[in-house]
C-alpha cells in the first residue's frame, strides 16, 4: 500500500484502504514481478542478441538493473523504467522549467532533471516574430524576454555537446505568468499526444510538463497568427503599439473568478500528487467538476475527505473503464 | 498529339502557357526575351497599408553586366520582400536571382538557406557562393562545414531533416533558395521538397528556381495559400542563346534542320531526313541479337560508326564542345571507346590536362591511383574527350566537370544527370538515342526532358547559337519528334506519397498533425482546383445527354446492343483470322485486301463498318520493332506487323505544315499512295492477287495499278469480292474461332425479328443514341475522379499506416509515439519499419561488426546487377534473416491494408554489394573490392556514403534506447568504412 501522509479518520483510512486494494487489484499484474532493484539480475533466458537498454548494464555476461524500477521488454530489448526518480528527458517532451541563469546566449533552466537544460537565445522565437540572426544587441536584452525564476516551457531538443538543449517551437511556447506552477513526481505525468490544454469553461490553461512541472495559469490567446505576424514585421508601428498594448495587459490583473479556477485546478493537480494518481486532463477536470459540484470551497480541496472521495471516484472510473474493454 | 493548335494566350490574365515561339517570331517589336510576371495573393490578404520603410537606395549586390527582365523583375520582388518562383531556362541565369537573396540576407543580418537536390551540386554551389561572400557554410550527408554560417547550403532532405528536429536556424532563417524546385515531381524524393516547403518557419520568405514549368502559377497559389504570404511569379522562355534543332538520320550522312532558331519547324526538311534514314537490314538485327541500342554502339565491320561520323563533322564544321548525352552509364562509355582514334587536342591543352589531372589525384593513395578508372581515364581526357555519369568516382566527375568548364574537353558522353545544376554549357548537344529506360519500359524522351538537355546548348556571349542534334534510327512518326523538339515543357506535379518516418515525426510534435500535413499538400492543393472545374463539365455533359431524345428507346437500345455484340464477335473472329500466324502466308504482293478509312469523327465508333470500308493491294509487310526490345525473345508469329498498302489517300496539311494522311474510299478524289497500316487495321483478305508493276514510284503506275483494282471490284459487283474462307483456304482449326462464327449466325437469325431494324431512319437512330450512351459514361468516369478528389487524399492511406504502427508497437492508439517509433524517426536514408525491426530484434548485437555493416549494405543498395554472385554463407544467413524480417512487415502492411507488393518490397533489398562491403570494412583496398564486384565504382562509393548515413542515423537511435554497446559498435563501424577514396573530399571544396 502506498504511504499516503493525511491525517484520516478511522472511517476513512478503511474506505482509502478499501479503495487502494481495490485499485491494486484493477492494474494489470504482469509488472508486479517484473519490479528490480538495483543489481538484481535481469532474466533473459540466455537468448541471442538482447538488446540491454537505459537502467541496465552487462555483468559477467548477466544483465543486472541498476535503477530500482519495473522491466520493460519491447522485442529483444529490455529496459528498466525506474520508478520515484528525477525527470528523464525525450525528444520531443514538452517540459516547463525555471530559469536559474541568464548565460551568454542561453538561459539556464531548472527542469527537474539531475543537470541544467540550455535553452538558446536562437532557440527561441524573436518577440516580434521576425526571422533574422541574433545580434549583440538582442543578447544585452536576454533579459526582456526572459529573467531569473521566470517560468517557461518549451520542447526537449536533444542532448548536444554541451548538454540538453530545449527548444521553443511556436509561440505557445515561452514565458508563462499569471499563474501557479506546481512541482509533481514525474513520473505521474504519462506522455500524451497534447501537454497543452485549454480549458474553455474556467478561462484557464494547463500545461503538464513531462518533467512534472505543472502549469495552471490565466488563459492566453497563442499570438501564432501567421497574418498578424506578417503585419507586424512589415509595419514597426504595429509593432510598438502591441508592445504598449502588452505592457497594459501587465496591468491589469486576472479577475477573481479566473484566479478561483486557477487554485482550484492547482489544488485538484495536489490532491492527485498526494494519491500519486497520473495527471491527465480528463481526470484534473473530473476533480474540479467534483469540487465544484460539492460546493467545496478550493481550500477544502486539499481535506482528508476529499482525498478519499477522489480516491473512490478513481477505483470507480477505472473497474468502469475496464468492463467497458 | 498536336501541339500547334495551341492556344496562344496574352500573357496578361490567368494561367501562365508557354509562348508559342511563332508568336514571338512575328511580332518583332516585342523584345525576345520577354517575361511573365504575375502574384498569387493567398485568400483574404490585405496589403500591408505602409509601404516598407526601409528601402534601400542601393542594391544588396550589384552584377556587372545589365540584368535581363526578368531578372531584374524577380529582384524587385526580392527588395520588396516577398517570395518569388522563377521559372526559366538552365542557360537562362537563374543563379543571379539566388546570388541577389543571399547578398540582401547577408546585408539585413538574416540568415539564409539554399537547398538543391544533389549533394554534388551542393559543393558546386558551396564553391560558388563562398568565392562571392565568405561567409558561406554547407551541410550534406557527406560534410559540414561552418554550419553557423549566415549562408547556408545543403540538399533538400537536410532542410527536412533540420525542421523536424528543431534546429535554431529554423528560427534565424529569412530567406530559403530552393533551386531546381520541379524536382518535385520526382517520383521517389518529390515528397521532401513539399514537406520542406510546407514545414518552413511561418514568417520566412522564399526563392523558388526552376525549370520552365507551364503551371508555375499554380504552384505560386499554393505557396501563397499555405504560407498565407504573397508569391510573385517570374516566368520566362527565353533563352540567351537561341537554339537550332537538327535531325542526324542514322546510316545517313548529313545534318538536317528541323527547327531553326526562330522556332520555326521546317516540314520539308524533317521528311527528308526520315528518308534518309538508312534502316538496319535484317541480317543487322539478327546480328545484334536485340540489342538495339548496340545499333550505334558497335558499327558495322568496315565502316565508321554513326557516332564516329558525328563527331568527326561536328569538330570539322567547328560545333564544338559538344556534349553528347546517352540514357546509360554502359552506353556512354562505349561510345566514348568508339572515339579512340580520335584526338582533339593540342600538346599545349594535354600538358594542362595532365597537370590538372595530376594535381587533383593527388588526394589519392598510391593504390587508388591505380584503380583502372583512374589510370584509363587520362588518355581519353588528354585527347579532349570525356565522359560523365554517375558510376564514375566522385572525383573523376568533378575533374572531368573542371577541365569541360576550362574548355579541355571538346567532346563529352554524359548521361541526364548532367543537364542539371551548374551553369556548364557546350556549343552543342547531341542526342544519341532517342527512347530512354524508365525502369519498366523504353520510351520516348518527353518535351520536358529534352528542353532540360537541349538547354547545356549554347554559350552565352560566346555563341551566336546552340546546336541541339537529335540521332534517330528508326522510324519516327513525324508528330512525335515535333512534341519532343517543340512540345511543352512538363507540368510540375505533386509526387505526393505517405512515409512511416514522416508520420512517425508529425506525429512526435505537439503541434505536428500528419493530417494537417496532408491538406496543406501540392498534391491536395492540385486535386482541390480540380474539383470545380469537374463539377462544370458534368453539367454541361448532364445537359447534352438531357437534350437527346429518342422514340422507342428501350426496343433500339436492345438493337444496339445486338448490333454491338455482333461487331465484338466479328472482331474476335478478325482477330484469329488476320493473327500474324494465320494470315502471312496470304499477304503476298498483290492480295486485294479490304481495310478501314481514316475515319473522320474520331470520338465515335462506328455502328457499321461496312461504310468504312475501302480496298487496297498488299505491297509488302515488315515487323514493327516491339517497344520492349526483345526481339530476339519473341517468335516470329507473336510479333505485330505493318502492311504496305496501295490504297487512295488523301494528303492535307494543315496550317501550320502538319501532313497528315486520310485513306479514304476508291472512288473519292485523292492520290494513290502505299502507306504503312498495322495489321489490325485490315478487315477481310480476299481470294484474289492482282499483278504490281514493279516500279510504284511513277505516279501513273500507281494510278493504273488502282484503276485495275476497281475494275475487278466492279466485276464482281453486288456480291462483292471473294474472300478468303478462314477453315478452307486459311486452314483455322481452333475451337474458338468455330464458337464464334456459330454464335454469329445466332445473332443474324435474332436481327431478323427485330421490328426496329427495319425503320427508314435506323442508322440516324442509333448514332444518337450512341452519342447518348457515350455521355453516359464519360459522366460516370468523371464522377468517380471527383468523388476520389474531394476526400482528403491519402486519408485512407494515412489511417492503415498508423494501424501499422500500432500493430508493430511503434505508437499507441493515442497517437503518441513510442520508444520504437523514435529509433524509426531517427532513420530517413533507408526502410525505417524493416531496420527498426532488425534492431529490436537483435540482429546486430551479436554478429561481427563487418558483417553487421554487409548486413546494413542491403538496405541502401537498389540497382539491379543480373547474375552477381550469391555472397559467402554466413552473409547469406544473415541476409535471409533480413528477407525473413522485411517479409514480415511487408505482410503485416499488407493485413492493414496498406497497397504493397510482398515480393517485390522483399525484392527490394539487395545483397549484391555485400561482399565487397564486407571486404571495404574489412579494410581492403578499393581496388581490391572492385574486383569483387561488378557494380561502377561511383555506385558503390555512393552506397558506402549512404552506409555512413545510416549509420549515424542508428547511432543515434541506440543512443535513444541506452544501448551503449551497441552504439559504440555503430560508431566502430562508421571508423571502419570511412577512409580513404570512398570519402575523398569533393575537389570543390
Amino acid at each position: 500500500m502506498r504511504r499516503i501522509q493525511l491525517p484520516l479518520s478511522q472511517t476513512q483510512k478503511v474506505r482509502l484502504q478499501k479503495t487502494l486494494e481495490q485499485l491494486e487489484s484493477l492494474s494489470s499484474k504482469v509488472n508486479s514481478d517484473a519490479s528490480v532493484i538495483i543489481a538484481d539480475s535481469i532474466p533473459v533466458n540466455h537468448e541471442d542478441g538482447v538488446l540491454k537498454g537505459h537502467g541496465t548494464a552487462d555483468l559477467n555476461g548477466e544483465v543486472v538493473a541498476t535503477v530500482c524500477g519495473v522491466v520493460e521488454r519491447v522485442n529483444k530489448l529490455v529496459y528498466v523504467r525506474s520508478l520515484r526518480s528525477r525527470y528523464k528527458p525525450e525528444v520531443g517532451d514538452i517540459v516547463i522549467g525555471r530559469v536559474v541563469e541568464v548565460a551568454q546566449k542561453r538561459w539556464r533552466l531548472d527542469i527537474n532533471f539531475n543537470q541544467d537544460a540550455v535553452l538558446m537565445l536562437s532557440s527561441m522565437n524573436m518577440p516580434d516574430g521576425v526571422q533574422r540572426r541574433r545580434t549583440a544587441l538582442d543578447e544585452l536584452n536576454m533579459r526582456c524576454i526572459f529573467e531569473e525564476n521566470d517560468v517557461v516551457c518549451a520542447e526537449v531538443r536533444g542532448f548536444q555537446h554541451d548538454g540538453l538543449h530545449l527548444q521553443a517551437r511556436s509561440r505557445k511556447y515561452g514565458k508563462l505568468n499569471r499563474g501557479q506552477l506546481l512541482s509533481v513526481p514525474p513520473y505521474l505525468v504519462k506522455r500524451q499526444k497534447q501537454h497543452f490544454h485549454h480549458l474553455e469553461e474556467f478561462g484557464i490553461d494547463l500545461i503538464i510538463g513531462c518533467n512534472g512541472f505543472i502549469w495552471v495559469g490565466e488563459h492566453i490567446e497563442a499570438k501564432d497568427d501567421m497574418v498578424e505576424d506578417q503585419v507586424s514585421q512589415s509595419d514597426p508601428q504595429v509593432l510598438l503599439h502591441n508592445s504598449v498594448s502588452l505592457e497594459e495587459q501587465e496591468r491589469n490583473y486576472t479577475i477573481l473568478e479566473t484566479r478561483k479556477y486557477i487554485c482550484r485546478a492547482a489544488n485538484a493537480v495536489r490532491v492527485l500528487s498526494i494519491l500519486s494518481f497520473n495527471m491527465t486532463l480528463e481526470i484534473i477536470k473530473g476533480i474540479i467538476d467534483l469540487s465544484l459540484s460539492m460546493n467545496l470551497d478550493i481550500h477544502e480541496m486539499l481535506g482528508s475527505e476529499f482525498c478519499v472521495l477522489v480516491a473512490e471516484k478513481e477505483a470507480e472510473r477505472r473497474s468502469s473503464n475496464k468492463k467497458k474493454r | 498529339m498536336e501541339i500547334e493548335g495551341m492556344v496562344v494566350q496574352q500573357p496578361t490574365m490567368g494561367s501562365l502557357k508557354r509562348k508559342s515561339p511563332e508568336e514571338s517570331s512575328t511580332s518583332a517589336s516585342q523584345p525576345l526575351h520577354d517575361c511573365v510576371h504575375h502574384v498569387s495573393y493567398p485568400h483574404g490578404y490585405t496589403h500591408p497599408s505602409s509601404p516598407p520603410t526601409q528601402t534601400h537606395a542601393e542594391p544588396a549586390k550589384k552584377f556587372p553586366f545589365t540584368l535581363d527582365p526578368f531578372q531584374s523583375q524577380a529582384i524587385t520582388c526580392l527588395e520588396n520582400g516577398e517570395s518569388v518562383m522563377v521559372s526559366a531556362h538552365t542557360s537562362a541565369g537563374k543563379t543571379v536571382v539566388a546570388l541577389y537573396a543571399i547578398a540582401m540576407s547577408l546585408r539585413d543580418g538574416q540568415r539564409v538557406i539554399y537547398t538543391s537536390p544533389i549533394k554534388a551540386l551542393s559543393n558546386q554551389k558551396y564553391r560558388e557562393f563562398k568565392e562571392e561572400f565568405s561567409d558561406v557554410g554547407l551541410m550534406t550527408g557527406d560534410v559540414t562545414i561552418d554550419p553557423n554560417a549566415s549562408c547556408l547550403v545543403m540538399t533538400t532532405e537536410i532542410w527536412r531533416s533540420m525542421q523536424y528536429k528543431g534546429s535554431e536556424i529554423t528560427r534565424e532563417v529569412a530567406w530559403i533558395v530552393f533551386d531546381e524546385v520541379h524536382y518535385m515531381r520526382d517520383r521517389e524524393r518529390g515528397v521532401v521538397w513539399e514537406e520542406s516547403i510546407v514545414l518552413s518557419p511561418k514568417n520566412s520568405r522564399f526563392v523558388f528556381l526552376s525549370a520552365t514549368v507551364p503551371n508555375a502559377k499554380e504552384f505560386a497559389d499554393w505557396v501563397a495559400k499555405v504560407h498565407q504570404q504573397p508569391c510573385h511569379v517570374v516566368y520566362t522562355d527565353y533563352r540567351p542563346t537561341p537554339l537550332q534543332h537538327y535531325i542526324f538520320p542514322s546510316g545517313g550522312d548529313g545534318l538536317y534542320l528541323v527547327v531553326d532558331e526562330k522556332g520555326k519547324f521546317r516540314e520539308d526538311s524533317f521528311q527528308k531526313s526520315l528518308n534518309a534514314l538508312v534502316p538496319a537490314t535484317e541480317g543487322d538485327k539478327r546480328k545484334e541479337n536485340g540489342k538495339r541500342q548496340k545499333g550505334l554502339v558497335l558499327g558495322r565491320v568496315g565502316e565508321e560508326s554513326d557516332i564516329f561520323k558525328m563527331v568527326k563533322m561536328i569538330i570539322q564544321r567547328q560545333y564544338d564542345p559538344v556534349i553528347l548525352f546517352s540514357f546509360s552509364k554502359r552506353e556512354c562509355e562505349l561510345l566514348a571507346m568508339q572515339m579512340a582514334k580520335m584526338d582533339l587536342n593540342g600538346d599545349n591543352e594535354k600538358e594542362n590536362i595532365e597537370q590538372i589531372f595530376s594535381s587533383a589525384m593527388d588526394m589519392l593513395s598510391d593504390d587508388d591511383k591505380k584503380l583502372p578508372q583512374v589510370s584509363n581515364m587520362l588518355p581519353l581526357l588528354k585527347r579532349g574527350i570525356g565522359v560523365h555519369h554517375s558510376g564514375l568516382l566522385p572525383i573523376l566527375k568533378e575533374v572531368i566537370e573542371i577541365l569541360f568548364q576550362e574548355g579541355l574537353i571538346k567532346c563529352l558522353f554524359a548521361t541526364e544527370t548532367f543537364s542539371i545544376g551548374l551553369n556548364m554549357p557546350a556549343k552543342t548537344v547531341v542526342f544519341t538515342n532517342v527512347r530512354k529506360f524508365d525502369g519498366d519500359k523504353f520510351r520516348w524522351i518527353s518535351s520536358g526532358e529534352y528542353i532540360q538537355m537541349s538547354g547545356r546548348a549554347g554559350r552565352r556571349g560566346i555563341d551566336e547559337r546552340g546546336i541541339c542534334i537529335l540521332m534517330v534510327d528508326e522510324k519516327m512518326e513525324p508528330s512525335t519528334t515535333k512534341n519532343m523538339v517543340k512540345g511543352a515543357a512538363d507540368c510540375l506535379n505533386s509526387a505526393f506519397h505517405l512515409s512511416y518516418n514522416m508520420i512517425l515525426n508529425q506525429m512526435r510534435c505537439e503541434d505536428g498533425d500528419p493530417e494537417k500535413l496532408l491538406r496543406n499538400s501540392f498534391f491536395q492543393f492540385q486535386a482541390d482546383r480540380a474539383i470545380p472545374d469537374l463539377e462544370k463539365q458534368i453539367k454541361v455533359l448532364e445537359k447534352e445527354r438531357e437534350s437527346i431524345f429518342i422514340e422507342e428507346e428501350n426496343s433500339l437500345k436492345d438493337y444496339f446492343n445486338l448490333l454491338e455484340q455482333h461487331r465484338n464477335l466479328n472482331k474476335e473472329v478478325r482477330d484469329i483470322v488476320l493473327s500474324p500466324r494465320h494470315c502471312l502466308p496470304f499477304l503476298q504482293p498483290g492480295r486485294l485486301v479490304s481495310l478501314e478509312c481514316t475515319s473522320s469523327n474520331e470520338d465515335l465508333t462506328p455502328i457499321f463498318i461496312e461504310d468504312q470500308l475501302t480496298w487496297g493491294l498488299v505491297v509488302n509487310f515488315e515487323r514493327v520493332k516491339s517497344v520492349s526490345d526483345d526481339d530476339a525473345s519473341v517468335k516470329p508469329e507473336d510479333a505485330s506487323y505493318n502492311l504496305d498498302i496501295l490504297t487512295r489517300c488523301v494528303v492535307k496539311k494543315d496550317n501550320i505544315g502538319k501532313k497528315s494522311i486520310k485513306i479514304v474510299p476508291l472512288k473519292e478524289v485523292g492520290e494513290p499512295l502505299v502507306v504503312s497500316v498495322p495489321i489490325s487495321q485490315v478487315n477481310t483478305i480476299s481470294s484474289l492477287r492482282l499483278f504490281i508493276p514493279k516500279d510504284l514510284l511513277p505516279l501513273e503506275a500507281r494510278e493504273n495499278t488502282l484503276k485495275k483494282v476497281l475494275e475487278t471490284l466492279s466485276r464482281f459487283g453486288e456480291k462483292g469480292l471473294p474472300l478468303l474462307d478462314p477453315e478452307e483456304d486459311m486452314k483455322i482449326q481452333s475451337s474458338s474461332y468455330k464458337k464464334a462464327s456459330r454464335r454469329i449466325e445466332a445473332l443474324e437469325s435474332l436481327f431478323e425479328k427485330h421490328e426496329i431494324a427495319k425503320s427508314p431512319l435506323i442508322k440516324q437512330k442509333l448514332k444518337v443514341l450512341q452519342r447518348k450512351q457515350e455521355l453516359t459514361a464519360k459522366i460516370k468516369s468523371i464522377k468517380k475522379t471527383l468523388r476520389s478528389s474531394s476526400a482528403l487524399a491519402f486519408k485512407d492511406e494515412l489511417k492503415a499506416r498508423k494501424r501499422v504502427l500500432r500493430r508493430l508497437g511503434y505508437a499507441t492508439s493515442d497517437n503518441v509515439v513510442e520508444l520504437k517509433g523514435k529509433v524509426a524517426c531517427e532513420i530517413s536514408s533507408a526502410d525505417e519499419l524493416t531496420l527498426t525491426e532488425l534492431m529490436f530484434n537483435g540482429v546486430f548485437k551479436d554478429i561481427k561488426v563487418e558483417e553487421m555493416v554487409s548486413l546494413l549494405s542491403c538496405l541502401v543498395w537498389q540497382e539491379k546487377i543480373h547474375d552477381a554472385a550469391k555472397p559467402r554463407e554466413e552473409l547469406d544467413l544473415l541476409f535471409m534473416q533480413l528477407q525473413d524480417i522485411a517479409r514480415r512487415v511487408a505482410q503485416l502492411q499488407l493485413e492493414c491494408k496498406v497497397e504493397i507488393d510482398v515480393d517485390s518490397f522483399v525484392k527490394s533489398f539487395r545483397p549484391d554489394i555485400m561482399e565487397a562491403v564486407y571486404a571495404w570494412a574489412k579494410g581492403s583496398k578499393f581496388y581490391e573490392i572492385m574486383e569483387i564486384t561488378q557494380v561502377f565504382e561511383g555506385s558503390l562509393i555512393r552506397a558506402i556514403r549512404r552506409l555512413e548515413e545510416v549509420l549515424q542515423q542508428l547511432i543515434a537511435a541506440a543512443k535513444s534506447i541506452g544501448e551503449t554497446q551497441l552504439e559504440a559498435k555503430f560508431e566502430e563501424a562508421v571508423s571502419m568504412i570511412k577512409r580513404d577514396i570512398v570519402f575523398a573530399a569533393s575537389l570543390y571544396l
